[in-house]
């Protein structure tokens, strides 16, 4: 039910999404995930309105690792951080991390090679339902979205909320 | 470490087919991220001094970004920005797939025998250009490189018989409020679009007209463009 998606510019390497709904443990994840033992970053659906949206982000976070210019700690952050349409690193976390009131959840790992067991090891700390991305539209909160990323109805409307989203995460450092 | 970047682009984009190559960039179509997408090279320029080079690259590639975002958050159509690699000046951009560019659809709109040999059929798409670059120099961004082949038509949603318009490569551009520089903007189109499509003064006329009457700051434009074409001569804006 995951989907793995390759990054062309660094082969080897790919972007693998889970998603769960009616997550009963989201406090105990976070703090997993700050803590190191879950090696994914956990996003919040609700700022997401398509996997593409995330993987740009994560594409974004493999490059400045590989030349050494993440403006967070981890590969994880940076991915969380590269959602945002702001330079405000903690913001960032706030917005798009997942807190302890969340009740799903968008996992995203990125690997080299083979990391299905990665990937149980996470389902199995994660205490709610695995579903298909293709839900992930329904667990969209597109008013925030839209609010967040300052999308005005010209934008949406010549090109859609996705690709305006996606165009403000990819231009922020020059805005 | 850049080194290491860079030859992971180059990688690659030595896979990808070479669109065209010009003074400034290569263009590439590649899928990138599940998308076809055409990614334009600034390469390093060896007949300049490197320092030089460096600093003049990468400010035309955050030009040319910053130009994008702008027009797009004024709802002005252009490629959607997917990444950029700012250590080998790469913009990774969305590929305007099942599109013709207007300079295309001029040619064969005239070509085809038409009931009347006018240029009344094209007048609606004159308009709309002239529309969507005053909404542009509105914004205060100035294209830089203005011709027919640098506008897209592209099929707007199903069934529709409209073609939207989409305004493609921004190397040149730049932010301005000047009138000068936006004068300047259309003149190099009026060049471009009368060599390009002979005999359609009027038709560039409609362009015009529809500019003046959709842009707020037109009547010092369209000044500054009478007095650019009594100089007579293209004032270049190539550094």
């Amino acid at each position: 039910m995951h989907s793995s998606h390759p990054l062309e510019l660094f082969p080897g390497r790919t972007v693998t999404l889970m998603l769960f709904k009616c997550v009963r443990n989201p406090a105990e994840l976070r703090r997993s995930a700050m803590g190191g033992q879950i090696t994914a970053a956990l996003i919040n659906p609700r700022m997401l309105v398509d996997p593409f949206q995330v993987i740009v982000a994560a594409n974004k976070a493999v490059h400045l690792q590989t030349i050494g210019k993440m403006k967070t700690r981890s590969l994880n952050s940076e991915i969380i951080f590269n959602l945002s349409p702001t330079n405000n690193i903690s913001e960032a976390f706030k917005r798009f991390g997942i807190s302890d009131a969340d009740d799903s959840v968008l996992v995203v790992l990125v690997a080299t090679g083979d990391e299905s067991q990665t990937l149980a090891d996470i389902k199995e700390k994660v205490d709610g339902e695995q579903v298909p991305m293709e839900e992930l539209p329904m667990l969209s909160d597109v008013t925030q979205i839209r609010k967040l990323y300052k999308v005005t109805p010209q934008e949406e409307k010549m090109g859609g909320l996705l690709d305006s989203v996606v165009c403000k995460m990819a231009t922020k450092d020059v805005m | 470490m850049e080194l290491e970047k860079s030859m992971v682009v180059s990688e690659f984009l030595s896979k990808g087919s070479v669109l065209k190559q010009g003074a400034e960039a290569r263009v590439y179509r590649d899928v990138f991220l599940g998308r076809s997408t055409i990614i334009k090279e600034r390469f390093p320029k060896k007949y300049r001094h490197p320092l030089l080079d460096e600093k003049l690259t990468h400010r035309r590639t955050v030009q040319e970004v910053r130009s994008i975002q702008r027009c797009r958050r004024a709802g002005i159509p252009t490629p959607v920005v997917y990444f950029v690699d700012y250590t080998s000046h790469c913009i990774f951009l969305e590929d305007i797939v099942d599109s013709v560019t207007v300079r295309d659809h001029i040619l064969a709109t005239r070509q085809r025998p038409h009931p009347s040999p006018t240029l009344e059929p094209l007048e609606p798409l004159a308009a709309r250009v002239g529309r969507v670059l005053a909404r542009m120099h509105d914004e205060d961004v100035v294209h830089g490189d203005l011709t027919t082949s640098n506008m897209l038509l592209r099929r707007s949603g199903e069934g529709e018989a409209e073609l939207s318009l989409v305004l493609i490569d921004f190397g040149l551009s730049y932010i301005s409020a000047l009138p000068e520089d936006k004068g300047v903007d259309l003149y190099v189109l009026e060049k471009a679009f009368l060599s390009t499509h002979p005999n359609t003064e009027p038709l560039f006329q409609k362009l015009l007209e529809s500019y003046a009457a959709s842009s707020k700051k037109s009547s010092a434009v369209i000044k500054k463009l009478d007095e650019v074409r009594l100089r007579g001569r293209k004032r270049s804006m190539v550094g």
